[in-house]
């Protein structure tokens, strides 16, 4: 044994030394001084967002050090649940959907930050969406909506018109039965659109679109004409059928950025990956842009109705009391100019869009100048895909079910539909 | 280390020393399954424990659970969804647990003999189980495909007008599930198959043969009977396989389309992460539990009976 005591004796002093550097360097010089707040983030050599928030934010703010707490994307609800039940949660973090806002909030894991929504003034998008009887649990610092991208070479090839701000659902049909005719006839492989497998591209537009619509009612009527009309442009040809593209495993990126079709709704996250992947030369390099989501009538040509979530952050209720006011700071940078337009300039869609927003964000370089891009961007009524309900979660399982059973061509429309009220009915609205 | 024993009045009490030698050996023996021990209890067993009483309240990760006695498991008669999962769940073991079994001692009897390459076509056979559970769903996903899937294509050339959706229809999505499940787990049973094949006497064969019994014959009265302690063990590994089979089916069809492949595990999942109602996803783990525990002590007794 006691050859070993030089040993140990050299550990606990290299212990004792890191420890006292360790607490001299964290310890704070007066009441004014450095603070380190740490924040959730996910995929962080893909995702340049967090890192460029917290830059701009300590340019700004010195004395502030944000340190991340990176979580894997996919699970990134189920772990920072976990670290949150457990105690060990970041000071700050991201809600990454809007679906799962409710369960933090209703959980009480977040803190009162209506003084920093206030201040905030009205400029930023989707921060109501964040407020719960009256009391604001987060911020917004990105709010992306759905559009209409479109291929402009294959829509020359093809000779039709390319999209226009006015167009509603019965000129987007023409234009893709035209796309399909002109585009075979040009010897051309495309497809006139993309329709990607997930819920939210038939049902995200039916609910934003329809006058009435609400997802808690049970009532899922209102879906019934944008399936029918998927449905109808699967058996046209004119997009790939939902069984190929699940069974095949089909990127949405690829067939838009591979030019496999001509149009694809899409959300405007897309916008900034596609610019990637035509400099990496992962996408093909062509001609694009984007239009408003295709509308139900002329009646809202004037500002579009789409669809989206925001992006917030929001501070842990078990933050240190020191900590707070500088967690509000962060959170009152993050939905407001500064931050909007370091992330426009990554080609981000921040909540906050002024002019100087809108500026870097067409600054981006591989970004559309078309006037209808810059329409589309800076002009719509976006409304959130998941309403803030703990109801929504189970009943967009039920939905998601409901759109799998439709577009495989497993059960007819109006009976899936039908279906579906029923067991959101029995399931989830009328159970505790 | 030594001092103690040194101590002990050796002659006076040799009844104690005994007794404090086999104290000692048995604490050895303790401490050599302890860390194991632990792990388990602290990683399973606890977790296990705790199922049980997270079932009777309405838990959501966040602040405390709140006791609701029976109530998870009274709506969960009522539950539809949570009808058709077991339904399904039932439907997939019913054929996945006797394909596997008969697949698996076919390919373990056939690779049991002195054939050319036979290790090959044994490690061929076993690449299923070792390989990526989303590589698999996604290669057997192109293979499914309607239109272009080379099994329709073959389906077509034996006169098939119609083939089957599979993945991508409610009808075909189970038979498909089923097949890739059968293909994936049956090189392990075969394993252990070709592992009980070993301990088949040769002498009882040769006998059987000079009895004038045929190959069939010696199949059901020697080969069988033989094998019945790993056909007992297959059994069971194989029932409670399937009745939590999870992975496969998230993978390749996310329970779809609608609620058709469905399953327990999968509906717990949904509950329980998707959802946060922890409660409810552990009153119906406790069912599939019970489910488990139901079967296999069913199964144990067929088994003392027939060895009695």
């Amino acid at each position: 044994m006691r050859h070993r005591h030089p040993q140990w004796t050299a550990i606990a002093a290299a212990v004792t030394a890191l420890t006292l550097t360790a607490c001299g360097s964290g310890e704070p010089a007066d009441t004014g001084g450095p603070v380190t707040l740490t924040m959730s983030a996910w995929s962080m050599k893909t995702t340049p967002e967090f890192q460029k928030l917290a830059e701009s934010f300590q340019a700004q703010h010195p004395d502030v050090k944000i340190q991340f707490k990176e979580y894997d994307a996919t699970n990134y609800d189920t772990q920072l649940t976990a670290d949150l039940a457990a105690g060990s949660g970041p000071d700050l973090y991201i809600l990454k959907n809007l679906k799962n806002f409710i369960t933090y909030q209703g959980g009480e894991q977040l803190l009162d930050v209506s003084d920093v929504a206030s201040g905030l003034g009205d400029k930023v998008n989707g921060i109501g969406n964040y407020k719960v009887d009256g009391v604001t649990y987060a911020v917004p610092y990105r709010q992306d909506s759905w559009y209409l991208y479109y291929n402009k070479d294959l829509f020359a090839a093809a000779g039709v018109t390319p999209p226009d701000e006015t167009w509603t659902w019965a000129e987007y049909e023409k234009a893709s039965a035209d796309l399909t005719a002109g585009l075979k006839a040009a010897g051309s492989p495309a497809k006139a659109a993309y329709q990607h497998t997930w819920q939210s591209t038939v049902q995200g537009l039916a609910l934003a679109q329809t006058k009435g619509a609400d997802l808690g009612s049970g009532d899922y009527g209102y879906l019934a004409p944008y399936y029918k009309r998927a449905l109808e442009q699967q058996q046209a040809g004119s997009q790939v059928d939902y069984g190929t593209a699940t069974t095949n495993t089909l990127q949405y990126q690829a067939q838009f950025g591979t030019q496999q079709a001509a149009m694809m709704l899409m959300g405007s996250w897309y916008v900034a990956t596609l610019i990637a992947q035509q400099k990496k030369g992962e996408a093909q390099a062509f001609q694009w842009g984007f239009a408003p989501a295709p509308q139900p009538d002329a009646g809202t040509k004037d500002k579009p109705i789409t669809f989206g979530d925001p992006t917030g952050v929001g501070v842990n209720a078990a933050i240190d009391e020191n900590k707070v006011a500088a967690a509000k700071k962060f959170l009152t940078f993050a939905a407001g100019e500064g931050a909007a337009t370091a992330l426009a300039g990554i080609g981000i869609t921040p909540a906050t869009l002024t002019d100087p927003v809108v500026q870097a964000y067409f600054g981006v370089q591989g970004m559309p100048a078309d006037e209808l891009s810059r329409f589309t961007f800076t002009t719509h009524d976006t409304r959130a895909e998941n309403p803030v309900s703990a109801q929504t979660a189970p009943l967009q399982n039920i939905l998601l079910e409901t759109h799998s059973a439709i577009m495989s061509g497993s059960t007819p429309v109006d009976e899936a539909l039908t279906k579906a009220g029923e067991r959101a009915r029995s399931e989830v609205l009328e159970s505790k | 280390m030594s001092t103690t024993t040194v101590g002990g009045p050796r002659n006076t009490a040799a009844d104690r020393t005994k007794r404090w030698y086999r104290a000692r050996r048995s604490l050895q023996g303790v401490s050599f399954v302890l860390p194991n021990f632990l792990g388990f209890g602290l990683l399973t067993l606890g977790p296990v424990v705790a199922l049980f009483y997270i079932s009777f309240t309405n838990w959501n990760v966040f602040g405390k659970a709140k006791w609701i006695g029976l109530d998870n498991f009274t709506r969960l008669l009522g539950d539809a969804s949570f009808h058709r999962a077991l339904l399904n769940t039932l439907y997939y073991s019913a054929f996945h647990i006797p394909l596997t079994l008969a697949l698996s001692l076919g390919l373990a009897l056939l690779l049991n003999r002195k054939l050319r390459g036979v290790q090959f076509f044994r490690t061929a056979a076993f690449f299923p189980y070792v390989t990526s559970i989303v590589a698999i769903a996604i290669a057997w996903n192109l293979l499914f495909s309607r239109d272009a899937g080379p099994i329709n294509q073959i389906l077509g050339l034996f006169g098939v007008d119609d083939p089957p959706g599979w993945t991508a229809s409610s009808t075909w999505a189970m038979p498909a599930v089923i097949i890739v499940g059968v293909w994936r787990e049956m090189g392990y049973y075969m394993l252990l198959f070709l592992a009980g094949l070993q301990t088949v006497p040769p002498e009882l064969h040769e006998a059987a043969r000079i009895d004038g019994a045929n190959a069939w014959q010696r199949f059901r009265n020697v080969t069988l009977p033989c094998l019945r302690p790993t056909t007992f063990f297959v059994t069971v590994m194989l029932t409670i396989g399937s009745f939590k089979v999870f992975d496969l089916i998230l993978v390749m069809t996310n329970g779809g389309p609608g609620q058709s492949t469905l399953v327990l595990s999968q509906y717990i999942y949904q509950k329980g992460l998707v959802e946060n109602r922890f409660g409810y996803a552990s009153a119906i783990s406790v069912v599939l539990f019970a489910l488990c525990m139901l079967v296999t002590v069913v199964q144990f007794a067929v088994n003392r009976r027939r060895n009695a």
